[in-house]
């Protein structure tokens, strides 16, 4: 720790390794967003209830808002910014999220569709139900919901094509 | 008729499901400070000391600022608001509302800006609060303001009726014909009392600015849904000329209203100006709840109706709850008062509605405008009649519907009406039947219920666009419409794509910028896609015009003989005499082509008697749920609603959609949990954890009927139409279900549960 009360933390993100500055209670999410500008991570709540700044910690969904930075060290973190291909292609969840208009204002769909890689990873034959059951920690205010869903549909039979 | 341009979803969706969409959140600039601010913990009390000393000494801090360094500077009028200026940035002498902030700190670092608001201590004298509008109105309640604060440039349409010395923010009242005589050739009449709680708006995105102030300049990047309004709004409290201050809008992260007018914009810009460094304001969770809220309201209604079911007379006093500070009440409780007389044919109405203010947080604008209170109120009691007078609701609300050439609650003949085509399809689409019983199993029953509403758009009101046609012929849409995720800048590339006949990937539509962008009043009242829509229309005209003219002198022809098409121009019958528009341009040393376009409604109400024009057009919607209460807890889960709105010419299918399942979506937690709860002026639930948002789980399976009459050539926004009747439409079910009649909103398990007792205890 430095006279600032600083640690100094590796974090590997989206596939590379950072190393960053961050004080104890500091939360992954403003470790991404303020020192690797990961603007995709969003806080709504802070408390862990709306689920916008979920990220995939080693592929499970995670509230960003509620882990401290450095329990996040040694752990694969998935952001939307990583869900890309490496020549941009985009993931198929994403494109069925643009398929089906699965967003309003988009604060929440990075959070909705990292969700929705997990699930879909948990799950590879998720019915509505489960969908809608694994969902329900991510709020949507723009109320898309209908089109989410439908979103989330057809990344399933995406992802389950050969 | 051929089916004019549309476009399914949004122009920039590869970026919203990237993470890449542009939020105010993500802007910083070099030496940029973060600011935190303390807020008061009382909801009433003369400040009479605040030390700020231990802050002000604590390494890092680079200023802390409060009310008492503000009142008597001479360079900036440390108050704002767009109807009357009497919220201060920071507390001046008073607090008057748990939350209201007392002081501002900044500092490089957030954690010290946070340190920093421990260290100041403020001393209240607590004086007595009021909370309820019925006793602030009383001669005894204590007085939120000691004096009628001081009006500013308002709308030209609002006419103030505020007492000398009493908490009565404004008055709105309507008198359409003679409401006595209606209630005395009446068969009965009927009174009840509705009321609906504060509700937050809850955008995921908090309030955010960004703010900078040098040169002689400042500049914002703020989470507004009404760029101009704050910028004539900080020019005038800097004394500044309005072109000295800018104001730039990245996309909104939800706005449901709440981000209408000056909230953060004022005080950051100040605290920017004082520490001459950039400043940040990022409002938490907590402190976005006690910025704005919708008004919690009393409506008391009394409506007489003859034996055949005609209603003749209505008298509707309504309370709004204004909290401490007027926002745009004054003018909200205008549209509510009238909005009481519904979309149905009455020849005489009553309407005295109130803003008053109280201790609590500032209520304004909110996605429906007061329409969601007055039809909780008016659909709820047509419902009840119709179980008096042992009648099918649906058919007392088809013999009362607007029809064209009938006169509406402000006195205008209303034409396009098409409300009955509206309750039909939604009654139809979940199968309604008046005959239907009550569906018992187990301990649970299903049932049905339905609802119809009207609502105004903001009148008189302005727009304007401009347009740049390139020397390629792509062309740019310069708007201060504000993209919040109704697919606004979508709407309108249709629109510039249309009439140019060019692929919509050839526009761009601009990022709100008040230094480069036109006048628009402001992205609310689902007036965008109509208002800004038409403005476009006719700026895309000029540029059509002055292509004609450039092709009419080409081809030595006139310009009638030219037509526009396929981003050439050729003359007609004669198609080898063509030319690509960039080549137009491009042979006539023109640059670019400017296209100018100005949108204007005029309209405005008598003072006196509310009548007049109300709105340019009418918003028209419907609902109809089926509900499922279990009898055992008394929780209500919806199972389906189906949606009708009137739409003119829907330009995205898509976007019709989801604005219609949105609204459908946020009526559901006003309808069954939505509510701040308060102690003592302290409010309780200012979390997501306590205070429930719908979500996946309370998602019923919906339909959405958007209606369309292309012959009428007309664009309804359909942002809002659809919220109002998701709350009375429950009620009506849930009450077919049980017998339980819930008056005021949420419908909790707790309130059915006491309904059933009451009900099996007689």
């Amino acid at each position: 720790m430095d006279e600032d009360g600083q640690l100094t933390l590796s974090l590997h993100v989206n596939g590379r390794t950072h190393r960053v500055k961050a004080r104890a209670h500091h939360t992954l999410l403003e470790v991404l967003r303020t020192q690797l500008k990961l603007f995709g991570v969003r806080e709504g709540c802070g408390v862990g209830m709306c689920g916008a700044c979920t990220v995939l910690l080693d592929g499970k969904p995670v509230s960003s808002c509620l882990l401290l930075a450095p329990l996040a060290q040694e752990k694969d973190i998935l952001t939307i910014e990583g869900l890309q291909g490496a020549s941009g292609e985009l993931h198929p969840v994403q494109q069925a999220y643009i398929d089906h208009t699965g967003f309003q204002c988009s604060y929440c769909t990075p959070g909705f569709i990292l969700s929705t890689v997990a699930l879909l990873s948990e799950h590879p034959d998720a019915t509505e139900d489960q969908a809608r059951e694994y969902l329900t920690g991510n709020l949507c205010r723009c109320g898309s919901y209908v089109k989410i869903l439908e979103s989330v549909m057809d990344a399933r039979d995406r992802l389950r094509r050969p | 008729m051929t089916r004019p341009a549309q476009y399914s979803g949004m122009l920039d969706a590869t970026d919203r499901v990237t993470g890449r969409v542009d939020y105010t959140i993500n802007h910083e600039l070099p030496g940029m400070l973060h600011a935190r601010l303390l807020r008061a913990t009382t909801p009433h009390a003369r400040i009479t000391r605040i030390d700020a000393s231990r802050a002000r000494d604590l390494p890092g801090v680079a200023l802390v600022l409060t009310g008492e360094d503000l009142k008597n500077r001479r360079d900036v009028t440390p108050y704002h608001g767009p109807v009357f200026r009497d919220q201060p940035v920071l507390a001046i002498d008073k607090v008057r509302y748990v939350g209201d902030p007392v002081a501002a700190v900044l500092a490089e670092d957030p954690d010290v800006a946070a340190q920093a608001l421990e260290l100041i201590d403020v001393e209240y004298e607590h004086l007595p609060a009021v909370f309820d509008p019925l006793e602030a109105l009383r001669d005894s309640a204590p007085r939120v303001h000691d004096s009628p604060p001081p009006l500013g440039a308002t709308f030209s349409d609002l006419v103030i009726h505020t007492g000398p010395s009493s908490n009565i923010c404004n008055q709105f009242q309507l008198r359409k014909g003679d409401v006595e005589r209606g209630f005395a050739e009446a068969d009965f009449v009927f009174e009840d009392t509705f009321r609906s709680p504060a509700v937050q708006h809850v955008p995921l995105e908090t309030h955010a600015c960004l703010a900078q102030a040098e040169g002689g300049r400042v500049t914002v990047w703020s989470t507004t849904q009404t760029p101009h309004p704050v910028r004539a709004q900080l020019a005038e409290m800097f004394r500044l000329p309005i072109s000295a201050v800018r104001v730039i809008v990245p996309n909104l992260g939800g706005g449901y209203g709440g981000k209408s007018y000056t909230k953060l914009e004022p005080l950051t810009a100040i605290l920017a100006y004082l520490a001459r460094r950039p400043v940040r304001l990022h409002l938490r969770r907590d402190e976005e709840f006690v910025t704005i809220t919708k008004h919690a309201v009393i409506i008391i209604m009394k409506t007489g109706i003859k034996a055949d079911g005609r209603i003749v007379a209505r008298k509707s006093t309504c309370y709004f709850n204004t909290g401490a500070y007027a926002d745009i009440g004054p003018r909200l409780i205008k549209n509510g008062g009238y909005a009481t007389g519904g979309p149905h044919a009455i020849p005489n109405v009553w309407v005295d509605s109130y803003a008053v203010y109280t201790n609590l947080p500032p209520a304004g604008a909110f996605r429906g405008y007061g329409v969601s209170q007055a039809a909780w109120a008016y659909e709820t009691q047509l419902d009840m009649i119709a179980a008096r007078m042992h009648t099918d609701p649906y058919d007392l609300r088809m013999r009362n519907l607007l029809v064209d050439g009938d006169t509406v609650m402000t006195g205008e003949v209303i034409h396009d009406c098409h409300f009955r085509e509206l309750l039909s399809r939604a009654a139809q689409a979940i199968g309604w039947d008046a005959d239907e019983q009550p569906q018992r199993v187990g301990n649970t029953v299903r049932a049905k219920g339905l609802s119809c509403i009207i609502k105004s758009t903001v009148t008189p009101s302005t727009s304007t666009a401009s347009v740049k046609l390139n020397e390629d012929g792509s062309v740019n849409v310069l708007t201060s419409s504000v993209e919040m995720g109704q697919g606004v800048k979508t709407a309108l590339a249709v629109i510039a794509a249309e009439k140019l006949d060019i692929p919509i990937d050839q526009v761009h539509v601009s990022e709100v910028d008040t230094d480069v962008t036109p006048y628009d009043q402001q992205t609310t009242s689902s007036r965008s896609t109509h208002s800004m829509g038409n403005a476009l229309m006719h700026a895309m005209d000029d540029v059509r015009e002055q292509l004609l003219r450039l092709a009419a002198e080409e081809f030595e022809v006139f310009s009638e003989d030219v037509v526009l098409k396929g981003g050439r121009a050729s003359v007609i019958g004669s198609p080898s005499r063509s030319a690509a528009y960039s080549e137009l341009i491009s042979r006539a040393r023109r640059g670019n082509l400017l296209g100018h376009g100005t949108f204007s409604t005029a309209g405005g109400l008598d003072p006196e008697t509310g009548q007049g024009i109300g709105s340019v057009h009418w918003h028209q919607g419907a609902g109809a749920a089926e509900v499922e209460v279990d009898l055992d807890t008394g929780r209500v889960q919806v199972l389906r609603y189906h949606g009708a709105v009137y739409a003119g010419r829907v330009l995205n299918p898509v976007q019709a959609e989801l604005q219609t399942e949105g609204s459908i979506a946020f009526g559901l937690g006003q309808a069954l949990f939505e509510e701040m709860v308060y102690d003592g002026g302290q409010l309780l639930n200012a979390n997501l954890g306590d205070y429930m948002l719908a979500s996946f789980k309370d998602l019923p399976e919906i339909g959405v009927s958007a209606v369309e009459h292309l012959e009428a050539n007309e664009i309804h926004g359909i942002g809002e139409t659809s919220l109002p009747p998701v709350m009375p439409a429950i009620g009506n079910a849930v009450y077919r279900a049980t017998g339980v009649r819930i008056q005021e909103l949420p419908i909790t398990p707790e309130k059915v549960l006491r309904g059933l007792r009451e009900l099996r205890d007689g």
